[in-house]
């Protein structure tokens, strides 16, 4: 295993995972996976189609409970736990198929994720105290607020499945916001966006780190790969093959073998 | 709310305050017994509606708890309670017993939670149907020589007048009651989390929620619902059987919600009026109608029942008055894992 790169290893750590697995009866999805992330990077997780990204992310997320191992976020271990718990401890994510709440407004996509962060009282939305409407107004605010930051206030009354393409995946993305997390984690963000889309994702994710958040994403395509990240992973078989800076993975012979087959990293 | 939303509902509500004092004392008078009948179904639809509309999930054993609540009413009234005071005990008796089914069934999702809760329903009704001691068994409550005490409002005792007007306004009032607590929890941020697990329910517990306490939630809700409206048609017919609780009244509320508009408040009254009130109507117009059509017509009532369900499904899925956001999914389709 590659140690990490000195130099990068100013945040503290804050997701520790070690052994982790995941079995679908015979297969294995994932196999004694070790990674630390620490606050405030940006990580990539490349690797060929079925090497297991997404199955680590829904592990990380509480979708699937994992067959062995352990997640510490922020020293408290996670593995097995129910997603709104993980979700509340501060990790959110976006989804490889987009997973918008299809019939709901952008905006009501947004205040939902923000319901985790505020108290959740019944009484007082069937007296309709102050309290009340102070608290909705708070909601819709921090969301409103949200959609502006990612592009997308002009169209907060639009259903979410009538957005764009690419204003869907930046919908997803101030959704787990909301949840305001520590570790996002976005499952190949820029899929299926033209290039002027990809960039302003790019700078979308750049201008999130500046927020203090950490960030692991799943992508494909090696520009955005080796432009954005402090560091990469790669998986292969459910197996991590390389961890280190993106030009130290580039030159990884595994990795261009095993991901690449046999021909040189490019880089666009 | 809109000027003119406004006005029509005040309207509507003038009109049927009034309503049994226009005809109490013509030959219409009948037509008070079936309001309140056509309101008790109101009342139970209004509460499935937090489940199958808003969640999304099938309830076909709702029944159960209207049941539990009548029985629980019949009972207590037969010790000397007051309505007053049963009213909240048969509401949390049939809460409790919905949490305790609820944990262990909701896991389930789809056609397997529909078979569950069918067997609950079936399961309650052969209980009370065997649980002699307590319920008298097919018999019914009260046993000879025993009374479901009549409803008391300051001192005034409800039912006395034949024409069921005391009741009709009990179950207005009622209605009135439940309409306005159903607005105000779909209108909060508690109607909104149950639409985003009726529109992805993976997708709403990775964003924060709770899903499996909201779902449950909701399940309790409505089998308050049912149980408060089982304690008011103890006490009105002040009498009960098991028969009331059969299998096809769950059927029949699922079905009110679907013709008038899944998860939408004016949709699922008006299909609720529509399913009890068109059988009322038929046997109040029996003796004009036997005439042209013969003495049997009324037992066609099932089968022209079930065309119009099949041509709504087909013609009109979304219901007569639905929701915005449920006319929108219809055109939508299911996610598995992410
Ligand atoms: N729920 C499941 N049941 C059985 N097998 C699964 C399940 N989820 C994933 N797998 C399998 O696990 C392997 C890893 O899948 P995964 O989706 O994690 O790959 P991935 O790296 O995200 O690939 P891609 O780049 O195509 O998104 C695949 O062989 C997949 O078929
Ligand atoms: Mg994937």
């Amino acid at each position: 295993m590659t140690a990490p790169p000195a130099g990068r290893l100013e945040g503290q750590e804050l997701l520790v995972v070690k052994g982790l697995s995941q079995q679908f009866g015979g297969l294995k999805a994932m196999e004694g996976l070790d990674l630390v992330l620490r606050e405030g990077e940006i990580v990539s997780l490349i690797g060929p189609n079925g090497a297991g990204k997404t199955t680590f992310f829904n592990v990380l997320t509480g979708v699937y409970p994992g067959s062995r191992g352990s997640i510490r976020f922020r020293g408290i271990e996670i593995r097995g736990r129910k997603s709104h718990e993980i979700t509340a401890r501060g990790i959110a994510r976006t989804f490889q198929n987009i997973r918008l709440f299809a019939n709901m407004t952008a905006l009501e996509n947004v205040m939902v994720a923000r319901h985790c962060r505020t108290p959740n009282e019944i009484l007082p939305a069937l007296l309709r105290t102050r309290a009340f409407y102070r608290e909705e107004q708070g909601i819709e605010d921090a969301a409103k607020e949200l959609l502006t930051y990612v592009g997308l206030r002009s169209v907060g009354n639009h259903l979410a499945r009538n957005l764009s393409y690419g204003d869907q995946r930046r919908l997803e993305v101030a959704r787990a916001l909301a949840t305001e997390p520590g570790l996002l984690i976005l499952d190949e963000p820029t899929a299926g966006m033209n290039c002027g889309e990809c960039e302003g994702m790019v700078e979308l994710i750049r201008k999130i780190q500046s927020r203090g958040v950490t960030i692991l994403l799943i992508e494909h395509q090696m520009r955005v790969v080796m432009g954005i990240s402090d560091r990469v992973l790669v998986l292969d078989y459910g197996v991590k093959i390389a961890d280190g800076s993106p030009q130290e993975v580039q030159k990884d012979p595994l990795v261009i073998e095993a991901y690449l087959g046999k021909e040189p990293l490019r880089n666009n | 709310m809109s000027v003119k939303k406004y006005a029509f509902k005040a309207g509507l509500f003038a009109a049927l305050v009034v309503f049994p004092l226009l005809v109490r004392d013509t030959s219409l008078a009948h037509l008070i017994r079936s309001a309140g009948t056509v309101g008790l179904a109101v009342l139970l639809a209004l509460g499935l509606n937090f489940t199958l509309g808003y969640v999304g999930l099938f309830d076909l054993g709702y029944i159960a708890f209207y049941a539990i609540g009548a029985y629980t009413a019949a009972i207590l009234s037969i010790h000397g309670w007051s309505f007053w005071l049963i009213l909240p005990v048969a509401v949390a008796v049939a809460a409790a017993i919905r949490v305790l089914v609820g944990v262990s069934i909701l896991r389930l999702r789809g056609d397997y939670l529909a078979i569950v809760t069918m067997g609950f329903g079936e399961i309650t009704r052969l209980t009370i149907n065997n649980l002699d001691f307590l319920t008298n068994g097919p018999k019914g409550l009260p046993r000879v020589g025993e009374v479901i005490r009549p409803v008391e409002f300051f001192g005034y005792q409800l039912g006395l007048d034949p024409s069921n007007t005391d009741f009709y306004y009990l179950i207005l009032a009622f209605i009135a009651l439940a309409a306005v607590l159903c607005r105000r929890l779909e209108d909060s941020r508690l109607g909104r989390e149950w639409v985003a697990i009726r529109e992805d329910e993976v997708a709403a517990e990775l964003m924060g929620l709770p899903v499996a306490r909201l779902k449950l939630l909701a399940f309790t809700i409505s089998a308050a619902f049912a149980a408060a409206a089982g304690v008011i048609f103890a006490h009105w017919e002040r009498f009960v059987t098991p028969e009331s609780f059969v299998f096809w009244e769950s059927i029949l509320i699922v079905a009110m919600i679907v013709l008038g508009g899944m998860g939408s408040i004016p949709g699922v009254i008006l299909g609720a009026v529509i399913l009890a009130g068109t059988p009322q109507l038929l046997q109040a117009g029996a003796e004009f109608l036997t005439p042209y059509l013969g003495a049997g017509f009324i037992n066609y009532r099932y089968l022209i029942f079930g065309l119009v369900m099949v041509l709504m499904v087909i013609f009109r899925p979304q219901g007569i008055l639905p929701s915005k956001r449920r006319e929108a999914e219809l055109t939508q389709k299911e996610a598995g894992v992410p």
